[in-house]
């Protein structure tokens, strides 16, 4: 528990600039995972590799938020591997997944709400692993604990401030926009000090402005050196921002590689999304 | 999360410890009265901090008070211990007994978890019944003696009270201090999403479990001053309509607000003194209070105290 200064973007080991190196963060391989009869996933593979934003997209039902899931522990897969760094996510609870360095948002927004949580609470809430308060510890280590706890405000008015609701932090969740409310999710990821983060439709509910103002977030976490793994629709969000596209259509992986390569893909193409459709992804 | 700020507290602490000399008039019948309301305030705020905070049902919270209870009384009347070591002893019984079934209980959601809760409290009961040398079974635990500490004896109502609201205080406090530091928002967070707290890394059954047993300490502790005042122990104070009823307190002053099950609490025992004359029809007219309380005030007691002290306070600073 230190409370050592520096931008909350900074994940730990990582100095300066980062760019998009060779070494996998993540590894999933032939993960299979059935519902009642139905695959949602079917020997589903990919890996992320250090800085990189990689996106994953398919159509709706793919499995993309299963996935997802199954990464971050929240469901156990049939069959298959999840390797995060050198640790065998598959065999993990979920609360301990995610003192290891990886956090999330969701599709669905899961924002705390009871007894009047604020927007500060939800994102200082982010930095559990920091604080693992115990009844002890707050009954008896107050003055150690409230040093901790400004640190932790401090960082967490940090990464309001970079998704620009610094002014909103002692609102209730339930009054911002859904927009917002993801960018809330966003900065409580942050406060994890992810060195992986997944994000879950982050620009679903947003306006095209909205859009471009994630972009720059994106690619602002991302210099940092935290690497991403991004589910998302909005192509023209995944054709600008990331650095690797895997495409993933019913439960199996259809194609994977740079923007243009998935975008050029006769699988992909012919498979499941046209070829007016692709066209308008890649920007002039 | 309200904060009172400290004339309001220094207000408040002179009234409990003034109400001796004033309204109560030095009668052992008003502070009595006052005693059994500071220990059913332990036991409501002790199931805020599982229910109003965590989030978690139990409708068998009277098994700790029973455990409290019986333990003081049996190592005071028996093993002629001393009524604080006893109390100790109770509440440590309370925390194993929290921590051991805590574990697979609280895995239960909702309904679920309603129903074994519910079924602890039972067996607690039957326990007691069941094991009639130890606790002298359904006809009672006899010539408990008063409470005692350093050779001062606490026989009277008046003395008595001050023993009981100063742990109410200390609960009050101790609570505070919890839901309003960081494990307390841990807390927040597991009533509200327990799943996105799981990704945040919280080990949810841990808390649950943490705080089960702190609940269960403060159960206990009602449990010893009750049976120091009562000097007489029966399985039928401790059955699962004691449990309701600390949980229409709970209800009716306002969940998870600490405040409230204090006002719930002192609400319930008060009513049931002023309709005791009243007879017959006393259940009717505490049922149709509860009733309209819960119909209009759905924040229970503490919000509609807290609502006007906000509008108080508006009109002063405008």
């Amino acid at each position: 528990m230190t409370g050592e200064k520096g931008n909350i973007l900074e994940a730990p080991g990582i100095e300066g600039e980062a760019s998009p190196s060779d070494a996998p963060v993540l590894q999933v391989a032939d993960v299979t995972k059935d519902f009642e009869g139905v695959r949602a996933l079917d020997g589903v593979g990919l890996t992320v590799r250090k800085g990189q934003i990689k996106a994953l997209i398919g159509p709706n039902g793919a499995g993309k938020t299963t996935l997802l899931n199954v990464i971050n522990g929240l469901l156990k897969p049939d069959k298959g591997r999840v390797l995060f760094k050198d640790h065998d996510l598959v065999t993990m609870r979920a609360d301990k997944i995610g003192l290891l360095g990886l956090s999330r948002t969701f599709q669905l927004i899961r924002l705390f709400s009871v007894n009047n949580a604020t927007i500060l609470d939800n994102v200082m809430i982010g930095a559990h692993k920091k604080l693992q308060p115990t009844i002890t510890g707050s009954l008896l280590f107050r003055g150690r604990m409230k040093r901790i706890e400004k640190t932790v405000r401090d960082k967490a008015y940090e990464a309001l401030r970079l998704v620009g609701l610094e002014d909103a932090a002692s609102n209730q969740p339930g009054a911002l926009s859904f927009g917002n409310q993801r960018l809330v999710e966003l900065a409580r990821s942050l406060m994890a000090e992810p060195e992986l983060l997944l994000l879950d439709e982050p620009a679903s509910g947003l306006n095209d402005s909205e859009v471009e103002g994630l972009m720059g977030l994106l690619a602002a976490i991302q210099k940092r050196g935290i690497t991403i793994l991004l589910v998302e629709h909005n192509m023209k969000l995944v054709m600008s921002v990331s650095d690797d596209v895997v495409v993933i259509n019913f439960g199996r992986r259809l194609a994977e590689g740079t923007p243009s390569q998935v975008s050029n893909d006769p699988q992909v193409i012919q498979a499941y999304l046209g070829a007016d459709r692709i066209a308008s992804w890649v920007r002039p | 999360m309200s904060r009172i700020k400290p004339l309001w507290w220094v207000l408040i602490i002179a009234c409990v410890a003034l109400f001796p000399m004033t309204l109560g008039g030095m009668s052992p019948y008003r502070c009595g009265i006052l005693v059994l309301a500071g220990i059913y305030v332990i036991l409501a705020v002790s199931l805020d901090l599982l229910m109003g905070y965590t989030g978690q049902i139990s409708v068998g919270h009277a098994a700790f008070f029973a455990i409290g209870a019986y333990v003081s009384g049996i190592l005071t009347t028996s093993h002629g211990a001393a009524p604080l070591p006893a109390m100790i002893a109770g509440m440590v019984l309370a925390a194993a007994v929290a921590w051991i079934v805590g574990r697979p209980l609280l895995k239960l959601k909702e309904y679920y978890l309603a129903m074994a809760t519910l079924a602890l409290n039972v067996v607690v009961v039957t326990l007691i019944v069941g094991l009639q040398r130890l606790t002298g079974g359904a006809s009672g635990l006899k010539d408990i003696p008063s409470f005692s500490l350093l050779g001062i004896g606490f026989d009277n109502q008046v003395r008595y009270y001050y023993v009981v609201w100063s742990a109410v205080a200390l609960v009050v406090l101790i609570s505070l201090t919890v839901v309003r530091s960081p494990f307390g928002r841990t807390l927040l967070a597991i009533h509200s999403d327990e799943t996105a707290a799981r990704t945040f890394g919280i080990d949810c059954a841990r808390y649950k479990v943490r705080v089960y047993v702190l609940s269960a300490v403060f159960a206990s502790l009602a449990g010893s001053l009750f049976a120091h005042y009562m000097n007489f122990l029966a399985p039928d104070d401790f059955g699962v309509d004691t449990s309701i009823n600390i949980l229409v307190m709970l209800f009716l002053g306002g969940i998870g607000t600490v405040f409230g099950p204090v006002l719930g609490a002192l609400f319930m025992k008060i009513l049931h003194e002023v309709t005791y004359g009243f007879q017959d029809y006393e259940m009717f007219i505490n049922g149709a209070v509860l009733i309209l309380v819960l119909l209009f005030m759905p924040k229970g007691l503490y919000g509609v105290v807290s609502a006007i002290g906000r509008r108080l306070s508006a009109r002063r600073s405008p």
